[in-house]
């Protein structure tokens, strides 16, 4: 049940169609893991906290640094040194004080990660590496978690949304290939861009309306100012996801 | 047989900054190492010392993935492939 303020604060979207109080109590009650509290990160929690998502769990076991300023925007100059989801959190409860942030300061690790996914509705990827891209995918897949990954590199990013047992996986995409990683060039608009179509995804999956990009790979590429559209299809071998296909 | 290369605008700089290429071939392989003869710079970096297609990167034929085997799939006039690079950051 929506109090009167929550009615008030969030009238714009209630007047959506196919959305109405129905779908704002259906945010209420959510629970969004967001792994990463980075520029992806940042842009996801802040709309999904606006939206009124009830609980955001947001880890990450970095610090804030001053060359994270230039797209990680729930992190200020103030910040430097503390923990970006102690920084993150204090941010997102002046945004909205009628949700509750869990801040998570570890590494996602083989280890903590069913811990630390417990509970959640959903999975948002914002991480900046991929070996923990794949254990957040083998994870959802495992736990039936539906699963948002995003990613950027420079002008460019990308976003496709994963339901377990239902459509391509992040490894059905990749096939398991790695990179050496290096630190990597970065505009904030790449990942405010990329972030905000991972915080509509997710919208869109808990109040259930719209097209999710599923099997469809989003590619965006702001030097061209492009969106190109690509089929990703379920592998049936595939490591992660190929055992369960058509559960 | 002409085909459209579109390459990650993040590659430019090794192409005279274009970013779209005309190619000949039959197969995404053919196709790749024409680009390849047009732009060197572009072939060090997508394909690997065997001349096969490098880990990093996958290729879309129409909008379609052409994993696995990408080198041998078939393309046909009027095809647009896309090179499409792994990219891991947030």
């Amino acid at each position: 049940m929506l109090t009167a303020e929550e009615r008030e604060r969030y009238d714009r979207q209630i007047m959506l169609y196919g959305f109405g109080e129905e779908g704002q109590e259906k945010l209420k009650k959510a629970r969004v893991f967001i792994a990463g509290a980075g520029g992806l990160g940042s842009t996801v929690a802040i709309y999904l906290a606006a939206a009124g998502v009830g609980t955001i769990r947001i880890a990450d076991h970095d610090t804030v640094e001053l060359s994270n300023l230039n797209r990680q925007v729930l992190h200020w100059d103030e910040d430097t040194g503390n923990q970006k989801v102690d920084s993150a959190a204090a941010k997102l409860r002046r945004l909205n004080r009628s949700i509750k942030i869990e801040a998570i300061a570890e590494t996602i690790t083989e280890a903590n990660i069913s811990h630390l996914v417990a509970d959640s509705d959903l999975i948002v990827d914002a991480m900046d590496n991929l070996p923990t891209r794949y254990l957040l995918n083998r994870t959802a897949i495992k736990k039936d978690i539906p699963f948002f990954h995003g990613a950027v590199y420079g002008f460019e990013g990308r976003a496709m949304t994963i339901i377990p047992g239902k459509s391509a996986c992040l490894n059905c995409l990749y096939h398991g290939a790695t990179v050496p990683e290096e630190k990597f060039p970065v505009i904030g608009v790449t990942p405010a861009v990329i972030g905000c179509i991972q915080a509509a995804e997710v919208i869109k999956y808990i109040v259930g309306f719209g097209e999710l990009l599923t099997d469809r790979l989003l590619n965006f590429d702001g030097l061209k100012m492009t969106f190109t559209e690509l089929k990703v299809r379920k592998d049936p071998n595939c490591e992660h996801c190929g055992k369960i296909q058509g559960r | 047989m002409s085909i459209e290369i579109q390459i990650p605008s993040v590659f430019a700089s090794y192409a005279n900054n274009k970013t779209a290429f005309q190619v000949k071939g039959s197969t995404v392989g053919e196709c790749l190492h024409d680009l390849g003869k047009q732009s060197p710079g572009l072939a060090k970096l997508i394909l690997d010392k065997n001349g096969n297609l490098g880990r990093a990167f996958d290729i879309y034929i129409d909008g379609e993935s052409a994993y696995p085997n990408e080198m041998t799939k078939p393309v046909k006039e009027g095809d647009k492939l896309n090179i499409v690079m792994l990219i891991y950051g947030g």
